[in-house]
């Protein structure tokens, strides 16, 4: 018996290995000229290079829905755009379901949402989304159908009478969200899906992804909106920089430990109130108490002295560090501004009297 | 192939609803409509200087709109980044520009038929008849414009519309002055310096070809008016004209095959 020799890879729906990708920027009208000369002239005050992605690794499996998450300018952007092959890494590779992102076969399996999408504004959203379903070879007699699903998915069936021009910009996010979806792809990434969108549409975007996942579609978002990221992912990753600081189920990221037990009570009687008010630990807010009790302690005490004097009790709850603490300090960690040091090579602009 | 024509059907759509384009449009009329003003002052002359004025203003108004559609083609879906969504779709590169040109070409086929509708009516108008030559020089107008669509193709692959323009239009006007321009190399000591000017201008598209009315063709006067170039002669300039435009859409396709998309 023989095994295809796809199958290895296939189990990697996303792999990127080494990924790297330097931006040069400067005087020189072409960036490719540019980027060729700065590499024999590291020191000339001509250019400006940015290291905006710097040896990523990750590896993405089916059915899997992963969070790239990283404060403003990380490279969350960058490490996309190459994954699509709009921009061609410096080094390292990458495979979508083992097969080359140049590849039509692999194409036609991805659906793409770009950050801060802007599409042909001359064309209407059925429009738009036909010209999406011919390039994705869906035939003829399928399409109508199909728009029609992706219209009412994304909650745009009101507005297929005037150009994407007309559009705000959440409903031009929907109208992103429709072509990435309409072939129905295997792989679905998305650039910031949720900027832009009322709560609405957060929601309803949200749920679209978690739909996605209960399909077994792979998703692949970037965000840096972390109770997002907290709700939707299995796993992610934490960039800062244009490196991967951390990489891991959320669990492992956050860790089991429970950091702190939160009580809150209410309708607290004035004998109780004197012994909370006694307490370093518990904290008056409104007309209700928190008592926050260490992780490892036992809040069966706090609880029985509520429930004897007939205090009302809200919640108990275990608080986790959250994602946001982490994402704090893995940004800590990277630099002090978040964005990649720029390697401002040579002199600077103030050199040129 | 499905791929390229939904790419050059969108890029029609894309011209068509663009309102700077019927302002030109509207400026290419107004011309030619004003060579009627013109042609009543020549006395007794009208329909040729009607013919001679319209053929021209056919010609470079059309020319003028391939390079303002030419010299966006790719550089407006970067700068609007709508070419991310279409670029990351299993499309490849070189289909990209094939359907940008194909949809070019097919917007300016139906404003030069437009521009051509116009002027024929006012040829009719003057009691006038349609004569083959007419119908030769404009063709060799439209082929011409074709090639003109594919050098700001071209240029535009790697740099902004203005640049684009810029050297499009130089290419065309030196292309149509090419024979000025070996006449005038002739004057000078042929040297080296002499010959490469000479591949230079080689290589730039020889738009002297589709405009040979009033211009000496093998040792004879063409004229839309009298004697002029026969079908064989418009045989061989369109397939210049094609294949010019296919080397400079394979360069156009190749520089840009490697291109970031930023
Ligand atoms: N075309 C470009 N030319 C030069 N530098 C660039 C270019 N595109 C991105 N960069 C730089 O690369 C770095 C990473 O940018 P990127 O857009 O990938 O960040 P991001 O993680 O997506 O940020 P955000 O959360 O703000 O979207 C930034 O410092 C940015 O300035
Ligand atoms: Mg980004």
């Amino acid at each position: 018996m023989t095994i295809p020799t796809g199958q290895a890879h296939e189990a990697a729906v996303v792999a990127v290995r080494n990924l790297s990708k330097t931006f040069v920027t400067g005087f020189l009208p072409y960036r490719r000229i540019a980027s060729v000369l700065s590499r024999f002239l590291p020191s000339s005050p001509l250019f400006k290079r940015v290291e905006a992605v710097r040896g990523i690794d990750l590896t993405v499996a089916p059915s899997e829905v992963f969070g790239l998450l990283g404060p403003n300018g990380a490279g969350k952007t960058t490490t996309i755009k190459m994954m699509m092959g709009l921009l061609f890494p410096d080094e390292g590779s990458i495979s979508l379901f083992g097969g080359s992102v140049t590849d039509p076969k692999v194409m036609a399996r991805v659906g793409f949402l770009p950050e801060n999408p802007s599409f042909y504004d001359y064309l209407t959203a059925p429009e738009f989304l036909d010209l999406t379903a011919r390039l994705l070879g869906i035939p003829r007699n399928k399409r109508a159908e199909r728009i029609a699903d992706m219209l009412e998915l994304v909650k745009l069936t009101h507005a297929t009478d005037r150009p994407l021009r007309k559009f705000s910009k959440g409903m031009l996010q929907r109208a992103g969200l429709a072509q990435a979806l309409i072939g129905d792809p295997d792989l679905v990434v998305l650039d910031e899906p949720l900027s832009g969108l009322d709560p609405i549409g957060r929601k309803e975007v949200r749920d679209i992804v978690a739909d996605l996942a209960k399909q077994g579609k792979t998703v692949l978002f970037s965000s840096h909106i972390l109770s997002d990221v907290e709700l939707l992912c299995t796993r992610v990753a934490i960039v800062v920089n244009g490196r991967i600081q951390k990489i891991g189920s959320l669990d492992d990221l956050l860790g089991q430990d429970v950091e702190a037990i939160e009580v809150i009570l209410d309708q607290v009687p004035p004998e109780l109130e004197t012994a909370l008010a006694q307490r370093g630990d518990a904290r008056k807010q409104g007309a209700k108490w928190i008592v926050q009790l260490p992780g490892d302690d036992d809040p069966a005490a706090v609880l029985q002295a509520a429930i004897d004097v007939h205090a009302r009790i809200l919640s108990v709850q275990p608080r986790r560090k959250s994602l946001e603490e982490l994402f704090m300090s893995q940004t800590a960690n990277g630099s002090s501004a978040g964005g990649p040091a720029s390697e401002d090579t040579g002199a600077s602009m103030d050199h040129q009297s | 192939m499905n791929r390229i024509l939904a790419v050059a059907q969108n890029t029609f759509k894309e011209a068509i609803r663009n309102k700077v384009l019927y302002a030109l449009l509207f400026f290419a009329v107004a011309l030619i409509a004003a060579s009627l003003a013109v042609a009543k002052l020549s006395l007794g002359n009208e329909l040729r200087v009607i013919t001679d004025l319209g053929l021209a203003a056919v010609s470079l108004f059309s020319v003028v709109i391939a390079v303002f559609i030419g010299v966006n083609l790719v550089y407006k879906e970067l700068e609007r980044k709508t070419i991310y969504q279409l670029l990351s779709k299993p499309l490849r590169r070189h289909e990209f520009i094939a359907g940008r040109y194909l949809g070019t070409v097919a917007t300016m086929a139906l404003l030069m038929a437009f521009m051509i509708l116009f002027f024929v009516g006012m040829i009719l108008l003057q009691n006038g008849t349609v004569r083959a030559a007419l119908c030769k020089a404009l063709w060799l107008s439209f082929v011409e414009v074709s090639v003109i669509s594919a050098v700001a193709l071209f240029f535009s692959s790697f740099s902004s519309p203005f640049l684009s323009g810029l050297f499009t239009l130089l290419a065309f006007a030196t292309g149509r002055l090419t024979p000025q321009i070996h006449q005038l190399l002739d004057q000078f000591e042929q040297g080296i310096g002499v010959s490469l000017v000479r591949v230079f201008v080689a290589t730039l598209p020889d738009c002297h070809l589709f405009t040979v009315s009033g211009a000496v063709v093998g040792n004879q006067w063409m004229s839309i008016h009298g004697q002029f170039v026969t079908w064989r002669y418009v045989a061989q300039a369109t397939a210049y004209g094609l294949l010019y435009s296919l080397v400079v859409l394979v360069l156009a396709a190749l520089i840009f095959r490697r291109r970031d998309l930023v």
